[in-house]
């Protein structure tokens, strides 16, 4: 049955209401934006103030595409974003799943589940560099205590085992994302369909893959989509782990776009490149945002 | 008869494992945090003693008394500073995005008007821009404007930060409480406006409780504009504080980690009191935490 | 004095028609219940006249004044909402209250016109709870208390019983009765049960698709429904309805028998006209177990397929020409399927469709 969502308010009292957020929005993020487009078509220098006003056209975007630095940290933070995404997603299915199955102590679990997503990605850096160093830290420690090894491990000096400090420490920070929405969406499903598949003769793992997962998904896009808000905070997470360090060895596009930008200098090009991370996220949040609208629609909230 | 022992043996065991995974994980989400927390209470010889110490031998409150300045050994660090700079700055961001919040969240749950998809989506886009790709233009604009180095500069780019979230978990709230029941106020004599204050705001205030913690983390916890809009202890939050010294050659690891502790207690406690309350709200009310 | 028009009023949300222009008079006190099924407009048409809907054109007036334009705190009427809608953060005396208190009433006369309602309504000891601790039959009660204490010039009810189990909705509707034999005032009452309709109405408006198909009290639309979706509608079981073509002077069917044209019908119908003969399930009888067995009727043999028994009576189904039929038999008699009865069908008790128009071919 049709229900209207509204009474009889139809004028513009919605617009005024949304006037301030509207208005804070262009100030702080629509203008700068322009700002920053313009600054990429130019060469500005912090150095050399004037050269804010001489167009270039695209010459600072054709440098950066042609450039060798750019594109190690632009294919490294996609390989970076994939990869963490993906394992916090399983993971977080799998300790949803588990959660799932405890019967006693749900709430106080879910509430030491939620706890990494509200440290500050500067924090949890900092704990990880801490327990990462290879001098003092306790994993390095523990490993020669137990003797595992006998030899240091350079856990955020080796290139490989940077990048791999860098997305434990990201997953370890945001798989709780996926696990409490997915976790909500567990709670939330019908215990019919899955007692109608086990009749119907389905194991497990077909009942979880043909009635569970499906259901499930719409949650996991809500999940999505949050991500997508903040996957630039692993920048926070670098930027104290290593910096982009050492020579570069952990370069990640936003940690290049700060040293370019700030301690080069190199205003112009450093928009560029901030330009390009924007616009991908934006797509990235606008296809996870479809996806969310869609499920909002499935779970019966009204547009 | 012995299929059923069988059965009960193997369903005990399947649960001893379910108990020892729960445990294991629980441990490793905790584990780092704990021990980050233990050091902070460990002198520095503690800590880099060779080899290790495991138990420790000598706790004190000493390292938070060094980095506020207080006691024989005296650190550097102006923390006093930075945590009123933090929570000056988080705490009237987010009074202010909770109010935009509230009106624009309002705005969405309850009205239906042109272009109400677009204006969403717009907020939502705004706020994926990443932080530090929008740290430079803002960086420029701010020092035309004489804002960096202000708390007044921080604040006003954190309600913008909290805007979009904020009105995503209000709308959530709102559209959780009947639209009857401002109907049945209006009817009893309210105008709107007195129907909003009297019944649905009442109703909601929890939720916009949490939507006001979890602003408040947000802008507790930024880094990457923060790290960019300040320069002296006029402005500088926590986090900025914490990067500024790790990033020194000799690090005071003890320091440090004292630091870390006082940057995480707000965190703490706040998610604790929220963490029901989010999880309806994102979820638009579909699930009940 | 708070008499209810309606004229031509329209409700269209963008270009999506919901109400197409309806006239409605309802006269002070009267007890007015609006039914149809989902989706008819009778919400719509109740919240235009609440004025928690936008109307779209015509008028509407309360006690002669014209409201489009008022809100609703203005229309001096009151609602009782599908789902009660109690102040959850409040309890039950101050949901009554509070309609008075925004009104500024001086907190003595809130309290007396409080404790009077509550007492109408056995709210009494339940005062200080709050609404989730209280049962389904207990918030309706609230719901209304809240509605009374007012003493508007009109009562609202959209579908109050709805959300009651079966034998709460018998309970609460005899309370509703009762209350508005002792707080006579105007009521305008949405229902989709039809049962509802015929036990409350002072006079009950049929609605379909937006338009009125009807207005009349119980019995006038009960006895002589003038659409056949009226026909179908009210009564249950409902009426059945048989394809059939007028010959001379008589209704012949599907299968060629006939009946003879109902008296009171002659004069009405032309030869060759296609009908439908509407005849109620309590009017087809067996022989002997009807509820009448006088006046005109015809005979036909018929052979139950299904027999339904009821206590002291039994539905059966059987068939006409071919169609699927619901009869009654009056009486402790049990038939089985397959016994052939005769079955008398109380023809002045018959109506006559037209085929295409679905209205009665007698307009009264």
């Amino acid at each position: 049955m049709i229900r209207a969502l509204t009474t009889r308010r139809t004028e513009t009292t919605p617009f005024l209401l949304l006037l301030p957020a509207v208005v804070t929005m262009l100030f702080v993020v629509a203008l700068p934006l322009v700002f920053s487009l313009w600054t990429s078509l130019t060469p500005y220098k912090l150095t050399k103030p004037d050269t804010l006003y001489d167009f270039i056209g695209l010459r600072n975007y054709v440098r950066i595409f042609g450039d060798w630095d750019f594109w190690v940290a632009f294919l490294r933070t996609i390989g970076f974003l994939t990869v963490a995404l993906n394992v916090e997603f399983v993971l977080g299915l799998g300790i949803a799943l588990l959660i799932n199955k405890i019967t006693w102590g749900q709430r106080a679990l879910r509430t030491i589940m939620m706890f990494p997503m509200m440290f500050s990605p500067i924090l949890v850096g900092f704990q990880f560099k801490f327990l990462f160093n290879d001098n003092i830290g306790v994993v390095n420690n523990a490993l020669q205590s137990l003797g595992l090894t006998d030899q240091a491990i350079p856990w955020l000096v080796d290139a490989k085992l940077a990048m791999f400090s860098i997305t434990l420490a990201e997953v370890w920070m945001s798989t709780s994302v996926f696990a409490i929405l997915l976790l909500a969406g567990l709670f939330a499903m019908p215990r019919d369909p899955l007692e109608a598949a086990r009749v119907d003769g389905c194991n497990p793992w077909q009942v979880f893959r043909h009635i569970t997962l499906p259901f499930l998904m719409p949650f996991a896009y809500i999940a999505m989509a949050i991500r997508s808000l903040d996957v630039a905070r692993a920048y926070d997470l670098v930027a104290v782990m290593t910096d982009g360090g050492p020579a570069g060895r952990t370069e990640l596009l936003w940690t290049l776009i700060a040293r370019v930008g700030y301690d080069e200098a190199k205003m112009g090009q450093a928009n560029a490149m901030a330009y390009v991370s924007t616009i991908l996220s934006i797509l990235f949040t606008w296809y996870f945002y479809r996806k969310l609208v869609a499920a909002r629609r499935y779970m019966g909230g009204a547009e | 008869m012995r299929v059923s022992v069988e059965s009960r043996a193997s369903k005990q065991a399947k649960k001893v494992a379910l108990w020892l995974t729960t445990f294991m994980l629980m441990l490793v989400m905790c584990l780092p945090g704990l021990w980050v927390v233990l050091s902070a209470f460990r002198p520095n010889r503690e800590i880099l003693a060779k080899p290790p110490v495991w138990i420790p031998e000598d706790l004190s409150l000493i390292n938070f008394g060094k980095i506020f300045g207080f006691g024989a050994e005296q650190v550097g660090i102006p923390v006093g500073s930075y945590f009123t700079n933090s929570l000056i700055i988080a705490l009237t961001s987010t009074v202010i995005a909770l109010i935009i919040g509230v009106a624009g969240g309002y705005a969405f749950a309850r009205y239906r008007f042109p272009f109400k998809g677009g204006l969403f989506l717009g907020l939502m886009l705004f706020r994926a821009v990443p932080g530090i790709a929008l740290s430079l233009p803002v960086f420029m604009m701010w020092s035309k404007l004489g804002l960096v180095d202000t708390k007044m500069g921080l604040i006003i780019v954190y309600v913008s930060l909290n805007v979009p979230f904020t009105i995503w978990l209000i709308d959530g709230f709102f559209r959780q409480i009947p639209l009857s029941l401002s109907e049945a106020a209006q009817v009893d004599g309210c105008n709107p406006w007195q129907a909003f204050w009297k019944i649905e705001f009442p109703l909601a205030r929890s939720g916009i409780a949490s939507a006001g913690v979890f602003a408040f983390l947000t802008s507790w916890n930024e880094f990457a504009l923060a790290s960019q809009l300040t320069r002296s202890t006029d402005s500088k939050t926590l986090p900025v504080g914490l990067l500024d010294f790790t990033a020194q050659f000799t690090i005071d690891w003890a320091g440090m980690c004292a630091l870390a502790v006082i940057i995480i207690i707000p965190a703490l406690i706040l998610t604790f009191i929220v963490q029901k309350h989010l999880i309806a709200g994102l979820t638009f009310g579909g699930v009940k935490g | 004095m708070a008499e209810i028009t309606l004229e031509k009023v329209v409700k269209k949300y963008g270009a999506t028609g919901v109400v197409h222009g309806i006239d409605l008079a309802i006269a002070d006190r009267e007890f007015v219940v609006l039914v149809g099924p989902s989706g008819c407009g009778k919400s719509t048409t109740l919240r235009m006249i609440a004025g928690l809907e936008d109307i779209t054109g015509g008028l509407v007036r309360i006690g002669g004044k014209v409201v489009n334009d008022l809100p609703p705190r203005s229309r001096n009427i009151s609602m009782v909402f599908q789902n009660y809608a109690l102040y959850p953060h409040m309890n039950v005396r101050d949901n009554l209250g509070f309609g008075l208190k925004i009104a500024r009433e001086p907190p003595a006369e809130i309290a007396k016109r409080v404790t009077e309602a509550a007492e109408m309504l056995g709210l009494t000891p339940l005062l200080d709870r709050t609404p989730a601790e209280l049962s389904g039959g207990q918030r309706q009660r609230v719901a209304m208390g809240r509605a009374i204490v007012r003493n508007p010039e009109v009562f609202l009810f959209d579908e109050p019983l709805s959300n009651l189990d079966a034998k709460l909705r018998g309970q609460m509707r005899a309370e509703i009765k009762k209350l508005h034999q002792k707080v006579p005032t105007t009521v305008v009452y949405v229902t989709h049960d039809q049962v509802e309709a015929m036990t409350l109405a002072d006079r009950i408006v049929v609605m379909r698709d937006g338009h009125i198909e009807q207005v009349g009290t119980p019995m006038q639309v009960f006895n002589h429904p003038q659409t056949a979706f009226v026909a179908t509608f009210i009564g249950s079981p409902p009426m059945n309805l048989l394809a059939s073509t007028i010959v001379g002077d008589a209704v012949r069917l599907a299968d060629g028998s006939t009946v003879p044209v109902p008296d009171r019908l002659r004069g009405f119908v032309r030869d060759g006209m296609s009908v439908q003969l509407g005849i109620r399930p309590d009017d087809i009888s067996p022989l002997g177990h009807g509820l009448s067995q006088d006046g005109p009727g015809a005979e036909l043999n018929l052979t139950v397929e299904l027999a339904e028994p009821l206590g002291m009576e039994s539905l059966i189904y059987t068939r006409i020409a071919g169609q699927e039929v619901q009869a009654k038999l009056y009486g402790p008699r049990i038939v089985a399927p397959g016994e052939k009865l005769t079955f008398r069908l109380a023809l002045d008790r018959a109506h006559l469709f037209d085929a295409a128009t679905g209205k009665s071919v007698r307009a009264d």
